[in-house]
């Protein structure tokens, strides 16, 4: 499904380019030229919600390559991303070190952490594993919460600007900028990562790690390797948020986020550059439909009980998560291939 | 030392249902090796419709818990049928996910359906505290620990000596010889995802009458994953004794904790010791240590 048929390949440079035909060339640049245009002519709220979009992108990113490519189930995201959300407020606040430093310490912690918790997918897997992220979740809350010296406890604590060499990044359009740039290296990242040695041996992991194993693939290595990078991409994420909300408390990071990561990359679909990108996308624009459209309803159809606008979203977004998984577990992403499949065969489709 | 009775005692009535909830997990994973992640607001919405049934439709309680019983039953039967039917054979990864996924439905049903979140149930015991020694203890407790007691053994009994008990056993053992026996698996795994329901239930009545029903009810269903981890995931016996054992580290090592660590050390006992049995005996207690083949 990768390459069409009969695509061929003369040199190596040929086949392991990801951009390859002039017309692929030229909608790249349009989307980065898209990319680019965007706050000059949306509202505060709109860039708003592309800044909340490139932040997740980037923790689903790192989901996918624990998750989708390696195989370990992890229920507790929104705990590393804590982490790394309080580490670089830390680092820039109370130390008042560079934004960058407090960055890439965000992913350095969060991915030591993420070590820690990672090391009984040594041993077990499955629910095993699950469970014990759950528990990584509440545990990293809980510290959080009672490190009052540290992180201001339960009132949270305030973030200063990123700012990097002497540019500060004050408003939504300049941190969208920050965001995005970040986003796409991610993205870039990820998509390397699944082709190289490093990725084929998660894959293999994935599909059964004994027999990885005997093939001669490290699992300490690579296990720990899979959850140190999908908890640095956590950790950046994190601290972009700090950094965006300008405040932090332990309230922004709740188990229930955690689960919902596992419904953005399932609903992409799982181990697939592609997937993360459009679950992502489908889940955030959701969420904005829903708040958007509940107090209408509500004050269109009074008999709704009460608890209609909060209530609404979590119901859609289990539902989603559970009509994905029956009926396209391979997600959007596997319907877009379908498509362009297709598209290009169209009207021969045999 | 009255302190410490009182702690004990209330510690291991806890457990007690702590185990209960987790039977419930453990029948289904025996059955049909769905590892049921949603237990937590299984056990909150009972709560609610408990509360539903005697608080907002004033039933007494002879009528109102029977209905929750059977809204059990349904709600189990629903989840079975219409979640975990359709994933049968796939990944456990798509299992547990699609229990999240539920979990998440739940979650907003309740705040769609009681949106204050908070509440008390009406007192289903006598109030009166009974007295142990030097120690007071709130009657409701060892109430609960009675209903969980005799739950237990109804369902050892029930596994032992009933023929759908035995016919349940059979497909934790092997799927395929059991279907071949003619015994209809999908029939087993829609009946224990009820009796886990009204496990859970019960479970979730007897933790809110003395509690309230609060969103902790969640992490009460979490917190019995660690009665599960702990006990061995195949093993009901290691429910009854782990579940003691937790509450016990809950609310007796929790207090005297207390002073050396931060306050509320009492929330996260059971999280640790899921970190740590997961590091030390992953198969728990009285869990079957796997051996890997390829």
């Amino acid at each position: 499904m990768t390459l069409p048929c009969g695509t061929p390949n003369y040199t190596y440079e040929q086949d392991m380019a990801i951009v390859r035909t002039r017309l692929q060339w030229v909608l790249v640049v349009l989307l980065f030229v898209a990319l680019a245009a965007i706050p000059l002519f949306s509202s505060r709220y709109v860039l708003s919600i592309v800044n909340i979009i490139g932040i997740t992108l980037i923790a689903a990113t790192g989901l996918n390559i624990l998750t989708g490519y390696c195989g370990q189930l992890s229920i507790g995201h929104a705990g590393f991303i804590a982490v790394g959300a309080y580490t670089s407020a830390i680092l820039t606040g109370r130390l008042e070190l560079p934004f960058l430093v407090g960055l890439l310490g965000a992913g350095a912690v969060a991915g030591a952490i993420g070590l820690v918790f990672g090391i009984p997918s040594l041993r077990v897997r499955g629910f095993y594993l699950a469970i014990s992220t759950i528990a990584a979740q509440f545990i990293i809350i809980w510290v959080i919460n009672h490190w009052t010296d540290l992180t201001g406890g339960f009132l949270g604590m305030r973030v200063p600007y990123a700012s990097i060499f002497g540019f500060v990044f004050d408003t939504e359009g300049k941190m969208y900028y920050l965001i995005t740039g970040i986003t796409v290296l991610c993205v870039f990242f990820a998509k390397n990562i699944a082709r190289t040695r490093l990725g084929r041996a998660f894959i293999a992991i994935r599909d059964n790690d004994l027999a990885a194993q005997v093939m001669g693939i490290n699992l300490f290595y690579y296990k720990l390797l899979a959850f140190f990078i999908g908890c640095f991409l956590a950790g950046i994420a994190g601290s972009l948020t700090a950094h965006l909300n300008g405040f932090i408390n332990t309230e922004n990071f709740p188990l229930s986020d955690s689960i919902l990561y596992i419904g953005m990359i399932i609903i992409g679909g799982l181990g697939t550059a592609l997937g993360p990108i459009l679950g992502v996308i489908f889940i955030r624009l959701l969420e904005v439909l829903v708040t958007n459209l509940t107090p209408a309803l509500q004050s269109a159809f009074p008999f709704l009980p009460s608890g209609f606008t909060t209530g609404i979203a979590p119901m859609l977004f289990g539902l989603a998560i559970i009509l994905f998984l029956i009926f396209e577990p391979r997600g959007l992403a596997h319907r877009w291939a379908l498509f362009k499949a297709a598209y290009r065969l169209w009207p021969f489709s045999y | 030392m009255a302190e410490l009775i009182q702690l004990t005692v209330t510690g291991i009535t806890v457990g007690m249902v702590y185990g209960l909830i987790a039977l419930g997990f453990v029948l289904v994973w025996k059955s049909s090796g769905v590892a049921n992640l949603a237990l937590g607001e299984i056990v909150l919405i009972c709560s609610w419709f408990t509360y539903a049934m005697l608080v907002q439709a004033h039933m007494p309680v002879w009528i109102g818990i029977p209905l929750v019983i059977a809204f059990a039953l349904g709600l189990g039967w629903i989840a079975e049928r219409l979640v975990l039917r359709p994933l049968i054979a796939q990944p456990i990864l798509a299992l547990i996910t699609a229990t999240l996924g539920f979990a998440f439905f739940l979650r907003g049903l309740v705040v769609f359906m009681w949106p204050w979140s908070v509440d008390a149930l009406p007192r289903l015991f006598p109030i009166e505290p009974v007295h142990i020694g030097p120690a007071v203890v709130s009657q409701e407790y060892l109430w609960a620990a009675g209903i969980s007691l005799i739950l237990f053994g109804c369902l050892q009994g029930f596994f032992r000596y009933h023929r759908m008990g035995i016919a349940m056993r059979a497909t934790a053992d092997d799927q395929m010889a059991v279907q071949a026996c003619g015994i209809p698996v999908t029939t087993i795994f829609s009946r224990s995802w009820m009796f886990a329901c009204v496990v859970s239930a019960v479970g979730g009545i007897l933790m809110s009458s003395i509690g309230g029903i609060t969103n902790g009810l969640i992490e009460t269903g979490l917190k019995s994953f660690s009665v599960v981890i702990l006990g061995g995931l195949e093993s009901f016996v290691g429910c009854i004794v782990a579940g003691p054992v937790i509450g016990l580290a809950e609310n007796v090592g929790g207090f005297y904790l207390a002073p050396y660590v931060w306050a509320g050390v009492k929330d996260i006992v059971p999280f640790v010791i899921i970190i740590i049995v997961l590091f030390v005996r992953p198969y728990g207690i009285f869990g079957e240590e796997r051996i890997e083949r390829i």
